[in-house]
């Protein structure tokens, strides 16, 4: 054994590989497969299993991703949207990396003195130390708070990483807008490749999120070949396949998983609870208001981002006036209500859950009280300054919770039976290294031991 | 708020710069009114564990008496230092599950080529040479933390920079206080955030 051999993986240790393509749907992968879009990754999947996957509820990034780094539920993680309010305060805040509540994945790797490689997995934001490097994602702000160890910023710099498309080119066209995705892609691929090829690692998680970007404003372009961005939404995808080969290319004896984060469809209407709440009596605001900041005295309820119903209980808020007696009751009513919102005679709520339904753990009390998981094409809106229920915004695509995209490379006969949920990805990835799962992790191994 | 003692244990390769970070802290600490005992390795084998080798069982001998005497100190409200190779992952884990205060691990991760290169000391020309027997990294193991409470990075930090990130890391654990100073630079750092990490949002429609 040479001299700096020790410092280096053993041979014969298990690694993995996940690769993540924010918000592709699964629907959506097997008809890229199937029409010749994506032939290495139809080359890769005829060695391997490719199954529809359930994510969180809420579907959001940062509630999936948390919830596939912790392997556990929002009840335990602690994470229930991209803003939430402090504590017996209408004050809102943007959860990070600080929030979470639960171990991650590469901790418990780390645990076990293997080393992780993890970038752009949104809700790392700012980066926390680890045995291995990290670039955390989407909504990270500066690269060096975004990255460990600080020593790889200037390289990153060098090579001109980009942490995020600019969505809000969108303003300036969709012309402009596609070009970032599409350059933001080429930047991401070639670090994600850079980092793959030079780090030493025994878990490598790389996160493609241009995807997510892309379906937010052109998902709308796979309805038919007329449509103006339909060749290039193709070509993304087809740049994607061509990444996805790369790695494939470079697996020697490494379990793979590919996954997303929730699915996606088009949009037919934004739905805005909060104006459901004003119009039906349980929600007042002052003039003028911006957001649930600007929430009025005598307040029954109010929502957030996406369907998430919170009571305004007393004690729990300063102007809260729901006595805990009356909570169920008033639950009930909202129910009820906003199971009758329905278009074309088909309810927009596709189920309403209770809290108790969705969550469990030491994060419980902060859950919302009630999620409301909509129908295809009805995208549930937290806003508090539209005068309509519904409209139509610049966004064509919204997410979707049961058709995320897991294909991982083993066998159909190692698969266990039942469909597989975003929190299951941790505990497979343990079990693919052959490392035991830690208690706290809601999820099981999809592979047999 | 009271000052409550704790065992910071640093471990790295020899010349790895424990001792520097272990006086950085030292001086950090007692500035901020705690008090501090600093146990360094080097010097613990000239009197506390003098007559002891450097075989495994010496090895995890000096650990353990390391380990008590920090313990000792940690529950009488001394900030405990210790800098020593310590390089089984067993026996610290062990000193770690017998402290009766809380006990910090302080990875002070160098690579061994930086270190030969190096050589402050002069050892490693002497191992590599076959002069010293059982050094460790060169012909005797190293194993490092799997998840240490903090790990810095000694070849790509400055002293200065890693001393403030272990610092930092004492203030998250709540066993030193926020310095009004810090204080103001974190809210700084978050609200510069906030206002981008809000336009983000609501360019996706999330606000």
């Amino acid at each position: 054994m040479g001299l700096f051999d020790r410092f280096k993986t053993k041979p014969g240790a298990k690694r993995a590989v996940v690769i993540g393509l924010d918000g592709t749907p699964c629907t959506l992968a097997r008809r890229f497969i199937q029409d010749g879009t994506m032939p290495r990754f139809a080359e890769l999947v005829s060695r391997g299993v490719l199954l529809q996957m359930d994510t969180s509820i809420p579907d959001i990034s940062s509630v999936a991703w948390t919830s596939f780094m912790t392997g556990a539920n929002p009840g335990r993680h602690g994470i229930y949207g991209f803003l939430d309010l402090q504590p017996n305060s209408y004050k809102i805040y943007f959860p990070n990396s600080k929030h979470i509540r639960s171990e991650t994945l590469w901790a418990a790797v780390g645990k076990a003195g293997r080393r992780s490689v993890v970038i752009n997995v949104p809700s790392t934001y700012p980066a926390q130390p680890l045995n291995g490097a990290l670039i955390a994602g989407f909504v990270a702000v500066d690269l060096n708070k975004a990255t460990y160890p600080r020593d790889l910023v200037p390289e990153l710099t060098r090579r001109g990483y980009r942490i995020d498309v600019d969505a809000r080119k969108v303003q300036e066209s969709h012309d402009a807008l596609m070009a970032d995705i599409l350059e933001t892609l080429e930047r991401r691929i070639e670090t994600l490749l850079w980092l793959y090829d030079t780090q030493d690692w025994d878990l490598f998680a790389g996160v493609i999120t241009e995807t997510d970007r892309l379906q937010h404003f052109f998902m709308d372009a796979m309805g038919g070949e007329h449509h103006k961005y339909h060749s290039a939404f193709k070509d993304f995808y087809g740049r994607v396949d061509r990444f996805i080969g790369e790695i494939a290319s470079r697996l020697s004896g490494e379990t793979m998983i590919l996954m997303s984060d929730h699915g996606f469809t088009t949009i037919e209407r934004q739905v805005y609870l909060n104006t459901w709440l004003v119009d039906h009596g349980f929600l007042r605001l002052k003039d003028n208001a911006k957001s649930v900041e600007d929430i009025a005295p005598g307040s029954l309820a109010f929502a957030l981002d996406p369907g998430r119903i919170y009571l305004n209980v007393k004690g729990k808020f300063p102007d809260g006036i729901v006595d805990k007696a009356d909570a169920a009751k008033i639950l009930a009513e909202i129910k009820q209500g906003l199971s009758e919102i329905a278009v074309n005679g088909a309810s927009v709520a596709q189920r309403i859950y209770d809290r108790d339904e969705l969550f469990s753990g030491a994060c419980v009390e902060s859950a919302p009280d009630l999620c409301v998981q909509p129908i295809y094409g009805y995208d549930l809106k937290g806003a508090v300054n539209k005068t309509q229920l519904m409209d139509r915004e610049v966004f064509t695509g919204m997410h979707t919770q049961d058709d995320a995209t897991c294909f991982i490379t083993t066998t159909a006969g190692e698969i266990r039976d039942g469909k597989p949920h975003i929190t299951d990805i941790a505990p497979t990835v343990l079990a693919a290294m052959g490392l035991d799962q830690p208690t706290g992790m809601d999820g099981r191994s999809l592979i047999h031991r | 708020m009271s000052r409550n003692g704790f065992t910071l244990w640093f471990t790295g390769l020899s010349g790895a710069g424990k001792t520097t970070l272990a006086r950085l802290v030292e001086k950090e600490l007692k500035q901020r009114g705690h008090k501090v005992e600093v146990l360094d390795g080097d010097i613990i084998r000239t009197n506390l564990s003098k007559g002891l080798g450097f075989s495994k069982e010496d090895r995890d001998t000096n650990i353990r008496r390391i380990g008590f005497v920090c313990d000792l100190l940690a529950r009488n409200g001394v900030v405990a230092i210790a800098a020593a190779i310590s390089p089984y992952r067993e026996i610290r884990d062990e000193v770690r599950g017998g402290s009766s205060a809380p006990f910090v691990e302080a990875y002070v991760e160098c690579p061994l080529e930086v270190l030969v290169e190096r050589d402050v000391k002069g050892l490693y020309k002497k191992a590599l040479a076959g002069e010293i027997k059982n050094f460790t990294g060169v012909d005797d193991p190293y194993e490092a933390p799997g998840s240490p409470e903090v790990l810095v990075h000694s070849a790509a930090e400055s002293p200065d920079a890693s001393a403030m990130q272990i610092i930092a890391r004492l203030v998250e654990m709540e066993l030193v206080e926020l310095e009004l100073a810090e204080l103001a630079q974190q809210t700084g750092d978050e609200e510069e955030d906030e206002e981008e990490v809000r336009a983000r949002l609501k360019a996706l429609g999330y606000v």
